[in-house]
């Protein structure tokens, strides 16, 4: 099994690149059949986000699953093979499994700790296993890089704070408020970045919307958008009072919004004021933060906020790491075990231990001499191994073709190599026959005798 | 019996610290997973605190009222509170401060003797005041006083160490572990709103119990006086925030020197041996 990674993303390739390169929902079945048309490709998943297009295969061969999937790519989008090759990385092995788990927990994203990662993969997975396209290798590994999302959204704080500046404005806001259900927002002047605000405070609950602006149909337009209330610009003052939240973005060049005349409006008032100036230059007397329960963030101020939420996820994002590395050995348990040798080494041990049990139990009903005694050990020993040439000679060259590893874990199953879940009747008999049969496969390895050579 | 209380009473300690060291980890890093067992360690203290009240009663053949021991029922009547609050905001940050304060209260009394395995000395005139329905109910309802205006005092200080990152506008780690101001602002004056009525029921009863008993000059207990002045001073913080709009950071300053007086009133009370309302000190 020899895992293949080939991809862009908005490290490698600008979005001209990146946006030739898409795989829409409604190509992906195609797609996917196109790629495991190959016979060197037996799994494959495409993760196609706007940031990146990744291709994960499991190739009977590693250099020949890169070349196939690097020409599918090429054909399926009509691209110069070379000029696409200057943008892609190749990830192959062990470093296949890391990159999938970093991607899956957001370290590798644009903005470290963003949430959609992980439903776009789940996205990308369902489609693939819908295409018939994930086996047992794929299925354990996608399944288990969504479990690693999720430990390191649940143990690390990754994807707690606010790291763009409407977002930062709407943390404040509600670590003043608390909730900001049935809140009211005055909106003074008509940006972009007032509307982005607004928009994401509307969605987490305020209610009441009012709109000020010099051009009273603007704020018609934008009040009649959030089902808010347009107010004229020169009885701003007079609705403060009413107000929890102003966000200022008008294109003054003086301050529309001063200490002295917010003072009054500001005494008169029982609960906290929050003022947002995104304006440049700034619409908000910076000395109106030092009035009792006024909280001002100018533009600064909230770039401020998203450099601070940064590194702290920067520093979360070192601790999601260590959560990687552990997962990363895990799935390589898993995979050390679907190797062809040590699963021969496992069925020649326990073949070995059954032998052992048997002879001893014919032994004991046996009155024979030394000489005979040893003739029938090697004759038992014959046998076994006899019986075993054959399906682990075919085994070992069957594992090294395309869907190789299903032949090696069809083994495991049939000879019971994997240790059983019931601890009571066969499955107790089996576990202690696995367990004898590692004693013999740890004492042979220290030797470097063979098993099941009978001191021949 | 008394041996019983004594190792519980260790225990309810061990399980506080356990929970303090819990709670403190778990707002420095954010990990849920440990909230659970912040909060088993703080309800494990808490059955242990209240098995060791209940053995010593018995074994005193009712609740020793000396100030070691109120000590320890104060301790208990916060923890108990603070459980009430935890459930009903899911807020652990109050754990930080809270379950810390009981394990101080309770560290203060075993210092005091409260643990101690033989009876705290009660002369008989002491005995007399004590003996009276009002004086149980009168040490009960302060106790859960106090408990409200801990939780007041701590929720005020969390609003101040909030308020001025705000104002600063510079946001440390242990911001985003705070509450926010409108939460942190509306326990301090819920906490004080509740803890007030019972304050002056049970200071009420107190005097009562004085009259009736004919204490001369009670009114000139040191204790008394402090307890007067807390009383005013949470009751001019209730007149202001509610009929004057004293909410947010003026009234957060208030009700911490409120709390500060109830302070200087439980070491004044434990301290100083003039005055009829000294109890086994």
């Amino acid at each position: 099994m020899h895992l293949v990674l080939i991809g862009l993303s908005h490290k490698t390739a600008p979005v001209a690149i990146r946006e030739k390169l898409t795989f829409p929902a409604d190509v992906q079945p195609r797609a996917l059949a196109s790629l495991t048309g190959s016979h060197l490709v037996s799994e494959a998943v495409i993760l196609s986000t706007c940031n990146r297009t990744e291709v994960y295969a499991v190739a009977s061969d590693s250099d020949g699953g890169v070349n196939a999937v690097i020409d599918f790519l090429a054909s399926f989008h009509e691209l110069d093979r070379h000029e696409l090759v200057r943008y892609l990385y190749i990830v192959t092995g062990e470093a296949v499994v890391r990159h999938l788990f970093r991607v899956v927990a957001s370290l590798d994203s644009m903005v470290v700790g963003e949430a959609q990662i992980l439903g776009q993969a789940k996205t990308a997975y369902d489609y693939a296993q819908s295409a018939g396209t994930t086996g047992k290798a794929f299925n354990k590994l996608f399944r288990q890089s969504f479990e690693v999302g999720k430990r390191v959204r649940t143990e690390t704080a990754i994807g707690e704070s606010a790291v763009s500046i409407s977002y930062a404005a709407v943390e404040l806001a509600k670590k003043v408020f608390d909730t900001l259900d049935g809140r009211t927002v005055l909106v003074l002047g008509a940006g972009e970045m007032s509307e982005l605000t607004l928009k994401h405070l509307v969605a987490n609950g305020v209610s009441g919307v009012l709109v000020a602006n010099r051009t009273f149909e603007r704020a018609q337009d934008i009040a009649a958008r959030f089902n808010g209330t347009a107010v004229p610009y020169e009885s701003f003052y007079d609705r403060i009072r009413d107000t929890d939240i102003v966000i200022s973005s008008t294109a003054a060049t003086e301050y529309v919004i001063t200490k002295a005349d917010l003072a009054p409006a500001a005494k008169h008032r029982s609960r906290p004021l929050f003022l947002i100036d995104i304006a440049v230059p700034r619409d908000i007397d910076p000395r109106t933060n030092e009035l009792s329960d006024v909280f001002l963030y100018d533009i600064d101020d909230l770039n401020g906020v998203v450099e601070a939420n940064l590194e702290e996820r920067m520093a979360e994002a070192r601790r999601a790491e260590g959560i990687i590395d552990e997962e990363v050995a895990a799935f390589y348990g898993w995979v050390e075990s679907m190797e062809v040798v040590p699963t021969v080494a496992a069925i020649r041990a326990k073949a070995e231990v059954i032998r052992q049990m048997e002879l001893e139990k014919a032994l004991k009903r046996l009155d024979l001499s030394d000489k005979e005694r040893k003739t029938v050990e090697a004759l038992t020993c014959a046998i076994v191994n006899k019986m075993l040439h054959g399906p682990t000679a075919r085994l070992k060259k069957l594992s090294s073709t395309k869907d190789g590893y299903m032949y090696v874990d069809t083994a495991r199953v049939l000879y019971g190599l994997d240790d059983s879940e019931d601890k009571q009747g066969p499955g107790a008999f089996r576990n202690l026959l696995n367990l004898r049969a590692r004693e013999i496969v740890e004492r042979h390895t220290e030797t470097g005798e063979g098993i099941g050579d009978c001191g021949a | 019996m008394l041996q019983v209380a004594f190792v519980a009473f260790w225990l309810a300690m061990a399980f506080y610290a356990a929970a303090t060291v819990l709670y403190a980890y778990q707002v420095a890093t954010k990990r849920q997973a440990l909230t659970w067992y912040a909060t088993f360690a703080t309800g494990a203290g808490f059955l242990l605190h209240t098995a060791s009240v209940g053995f010593r009663s018995s074994a005193t053949d009712g609740t020793e009222l000396t100030g070691a021991n109120v000590l320890v029922l104060m301790a208990w009547a916060l923890v108990l509170v603070y459980f009430l609050l935890e459930h009903m905001l899911k807020v652990k940050t109050y754990g930080v401060l809270l379950v810390p304060a009981a394990l101080v209260m309770m560290l203060i009394a075993q210092v005091l003797g409260a643990s101690r395995s033989v009876l705290a000395d009660v002369t008989a005139e002491q005995a007399a005041l004590l003996d009276s329905w009002r004086v149980g109910i009168h040490v009960a309802l302060i106790a859960f006083a106090n408990a409200g205006y801990a939780i007041g005092a701590a929720a005020s200080l969390l609003y101040v160490v909030l308020e001025r990152q705000l104002k600063a506008r510079k946001t440390t780690k242990l911001f985003s572990r705070l509450p926010s101001l409108s939460q942190a602002d509306k326990v301090a004056g819920r906490s004080a709103l509740w803890a007030f009525p019972a304050y002056s029921a049970g200071l009420l009863l107190g005097v009562l119990r004085a009259i009736e008993t004919d204490v001369s000059l009670w009114w000139a207990d040191a204790r008394v006086v402090l307890a007067g002045i807390v009383w005013v001073v949470f009751a001019a913080y209730l007149v202001l925030r509610w009929r004057h709009g004293w909410q947010g950071r003026r009234g957060a300053y208030l009700l911490l020197i409120g709390f500060a007086m109830v302070v200087a009133l439980a070491i004044v009370a434990r301290t100083v041996p003039v005055g009829f309302h000294v109890f086994g000190l």
